[in-house]
């Protein structure tokens, strides 16, 4: 099977209870060189793109689903959207869960539009993040 | 932290600068940090074969570092209520001490109440990297 229009709608279950921690978060703000006050110390929030540790989870469990038959060499990441309620914490225990909201072919590839939300697992909406991936066809033989 | 209000921006004004070199073990680095593996942000070979003329930088890692010139001017992160970037065009990441430069510069685009628009420019190698690329911050009073 190859992903299609009608994948759309399409969403997966919750990730894996994930739970925010200052180590990561530090982790993460240096690997960004990011040296902002508010990222270090024992209750640091997280920097706005810390999302993709948690989304990239979800993004993966699309990229897994053997219905679609993607293959992460042919898939570009074309665009990213967050929309924030609030900065992820330090303690902060949450999930991810990503619908498929479109597909659109377009010449030799397909438009896949998804969206990720992370919530608590107390069910509050921290983020929502929109990806949308291009998927190459494989060339024909 | 930062005491910027509404009263203190414009359409138009601009945010101080900011450049920022990757390099490969930046890459590495990332890569570990934000879980995400993909060869073509360590492997020549593989970037060989997906068409690619070296090893990319990741496109979140751009984007984290076109954020910081909004967090910078701003102080707190939590006033960031949405980021959107689109990847036109990869970092091209060489093997060597210096890595690739990636140029950020930013202005403010749209002022409606307390919630300020500002499109962020990335530029390495003289081509531009994002596309649409912009960050909603609220400058409103915080309890």
């Amino acid at each position: 099977m190859a992903i299609t229009e009608a994948h759309a709608g399409r969403s997966y279950p919750p990730t894996a209870p994930y739970v925010v921690s200052a180590a990561k978060i530090a982790e993460f703000a240096a690997a960004i060189k990011d040296l902002n006050p508010a990222y270090a110390g024992p209750e640091p929030i997280a920097p706005p793109t810390f999302v993709v540790v948690i989304s990239s989870a979800a993004w993966q469990a699309m990229f897994d689903d053997p219905d679609l038959d993607l293959a992460l060499r042919r898939v570009v990441h074309a665009d990213q959207r967050f929309d924030y309620r609030r900065p992820l914490r330090t303690g902060d225990t949450v999930t991810a869960r990503l619908t498929i909201n479109k597909v659109r072919a377009r010449g030799a590839a397909d438009i896949i539009s998804s969206s990720v939300e992370v919530e608590t697992v107390a069910g509050e909406l921290v983020c929502t993040a929109s990806a949308t991936f291009l998927h190459s066809h494989e060339p024909a033989a | 932290m930062s005491g910027l209000t509404t009263a203190d921006v414009e359409v138009g004004t601009q945010l101080p600068p900011l450049t920022v070199h990757l390099t490969r073990a930046d890459l590495v680095r990332y890569a570990g940090a934000s879980t995400d593996f993909n060869p073509i942000h360590y492997s020549e070979r593989f970037a060989a074969q997906v068409g690619l003329p070296d090893v990319v930088a990741h496109g979140m890692l751009t984007m984290a570092g076109a954020l910081r010139v909004v967090t910078d001017w701003v102080g707190d992160p939590a006033r960031v209520t949405s980021y959107f970037a689109r990847f036109t065009r990869p970092v091209v990441v060489p093997d060597d001490d210096t890595g690739a430069e990636v140029r950020f510069s930013a202005a403010v685009t749209a002022v409606d109440g307390d919630l300020v628009t500002i499109g962020i420019d990335a530029v390495s190698a003289a081509v531009k990297v994002l596309g649409a690329a912009r960050a909603e911050v609220d400058l409103g009073p915080r309890g």
